[in-house]
């Protein structure tokens, strides 16, 4: 089954990220106040109401620090819709892309025509609640120490510069253009611009891991809405159709007891997706890469095959910028961006929503056509990402 | 907010029936692997059936301890209130580590210096008491 051309993204919406509400005194905002905001915004922006989802799609993407096993029906219950068909995003940072395609699908086999995917979380201010880890973590990472993915992401990036050989110079200039690009974008949360020297001086977390090389936790809501491709001429906004989809989950490059952690799954979410959409790599104007750490961005990129594996001098030499030939997390990414728990994911959509749009700003790839956009969750035992997505999003089809 | 300072003991494993046998064979001071009879394949951790053929007949069957570190970390910073417990060792390794017969466990480098923990280096088995009767299998240079 192909999904390219079938339904396109016709709305967005984000609100501001912020770390309150952990403290007394501070401005407090609950997690359902930042889902109906991020709501309204992409409502506005498609020229649609919350009514014309009734009798249509409502996803909405479980939270690490708030969740209920009955989170989309409280969505829908929050929002004052009620749904024909009601997904879960139960794939942590991956849901958002995961969910392009699984709306998608419902779209092209004709059960709704629009689809209301939504995410919020605030940790600041609802810190802690109903968490529970999987069992491998509960009973063979916590009673060791493991710091959660801080710790895990850094067992793979010191696995990482040990093949490569690179050094903190290679994760430097990934952090330093990321963050050039977010001293461009006003939505952006870190937007003082960083020198290789802040980067390679900030304090160890967990080694080789330091500071700039982690995702910022915030609180926020982001949406975004997806139509039938009739649907979508109809509305407010150019449609950015998606093109080509993939994921794969609980990847093990290698025996299942000791995978290759330098291998992701996107290996094979993208090319799934770049089978469908029928491009080739050349194709490609931009990414946004799911970017929990700086690490990460670079195994994708190697992943998608933009280069090969531990590919040193293709890091050295590629100009990563908006203008250069690979931009890479043209607003920033979720590092610089903020990642409000499971929702960061949906960042990297709302950009290449932006970017073909030509809503980029002063960070506007030129001429950008056709982007790729990857969601990442769960670092599973000794492993890497568990879920993994990827889709290619194009403003035609 | 005095309450949350108090002192949070470390997490320790919830013993299940799948994962019982590693337990007790740990505080007998055995290191024990599930081994599926029908593939030969290891099973690391504990499943209830094989996660490469879907054989149930899995064997508790020791290994030797040995093995080489894979991976590793120096934890610098706490995350979390459930690991707060951890937070007198900062900082400590904890590492992935390659045994010999070839799965790879998770655990702390224990018994050496944290600037001498490197990639490669050949380690072994030693159990520590972590709670009544639970041992953790930890790692130190050999």
């Amino acid at each position: 089954m192909s999904l390219r051309g079938k339904a396109a993204i016709v709305g967005v919406g984000e609100t501001p990220v912020d770390r309150l509400g952990g403290k007394p005194g501070e401005p407090r905002k609950v997690t359902a106040e930042y889902l109906a905001w991020a709501v309204r915004l992409a409502l506005e922006d498609a020229g649609l109401t919350k009514k014309d989802f009734d009798g249509q799609g409502l996803a909405a993407i479980y939270t690490t620090n708030h969740s209920q096993p009955f989170w989309p029906e409280e969505v829908a219950n929050i929002l004052g819709i009620t749904p024909a068909v009601s997904l879960g995003g139960g794939n942590g940072g991956a849901s958002a892309v995961s969910l392009l395609g699984q709306a998608a699908a419902m779209i092209d086999a004709g059960v709704v025509d629009l689809v209301l995917v939504v995410a919020a979380a605030a940790p600041f201010s609802e810190h802690g609640r109903n968490r529970a880890e999987p069992a491998d973590t509960r009973d063979f990472e916590m009673p060791f120490g493991v710091m959660g993915p801080n710790c895990k992401i850094s067992f793979v990036m010191s696995r990482y510069m040990h093949e490569s050989g690179m050094t903190t110079d290679h994760f430097g200039k990934i952090a330093v253009t990321t963050r050039y690009h977010a001293s461009l974008n006003p939505d952006a949360y870190l937007r003082k611009p960083l020198t290789l020297e802040e980067y390679k001086s900030a304090r160890l977390i967990s080694d080789p891991i330091r500071l700039y090389d982690c995702v910022l936790p915030a609180n926020g809501g982001k949406a975004y809405i997806m139509a039938s491709p009739e649907r979508a001429k109809t509305l407010r906004k150019p449609p950015v159709y998606l093109l080509g989809w993939g994921e794969c989950h609980n990847a093990s490059a290698g025996p299942r007891f000791r995978a290759n952690p330098l291998i992701t799954g996107i290996r094979e979410s993208g090319k799934a997706a770049f089978e469908m959409a029928g491009i080739s790599l050349s194709d490609i104007d931009f990414l946004a890469l799911y970017d929990d750490y700086v690490p990460i961005v670079m195994l994708q990129i190697e992943d998608l095959g933009f280069c090969k594996k531990n590919d040193k001098e293709f890091f050295e030499r590629t100009d990563f910028t908006f203008k250069g030939e690979l931009p890479i997390q043209t607003g920033g990414g979720m590092i610089n961006c903020g990642q409000p728990s499971t929702t960061g994911g949906m960042l990297h959509v709302i950009e290449a929503v932006r970017q073909l749009r030509g809503e980029g700003g002063a960070r506007q790839v030129a001429g950008a056509k056709v982007g790729v956009v990857t969601g990442l969750g769960a670092v599973n035992y000794g492993k890497n990402f568990g879920c993994t997505a990827a889709a290619i999003l194009g403003k035609q089809y | 907010m005095a309450d949350e300072r108090r002192e949070i003991p470390k997490p320790l494993p919830e013993i299940t029936p799948v994962t019982q046998p590693f337990w007790e064979a740990a505080a007998n001071g055995k290191l024990v692997m599930q081994r599926c009879r029908a593939c030969r394949s290891w099973v690391w951790c504990p499943r209830p059936a094989c996660v490469e053929c879907g054989s149930e007949k899995l064997e508790w069957t020791p290994v030797s301890g040995r093995g080489n570190v894979f991976a590793f970390t120096v934890i610098r910073e706490v995350v979390g209130r459930a690991l707060r417990g951890f937070e007198k060792d900062i900082p400590y390794v904890t590492a992935w580590i390659d045994l010999e017969e070839g799965p790879r466990i998770c655990s702390n480098i224990v018994g050496c210096p944290i600037e001498k923990v490197a990639i490669g280096m050949p380690v072994e088995v030693v159990f520590e008491e972590a709670g009544p009767g639970i041992f953790l299998p930890k790692f130190r240079p050999r």
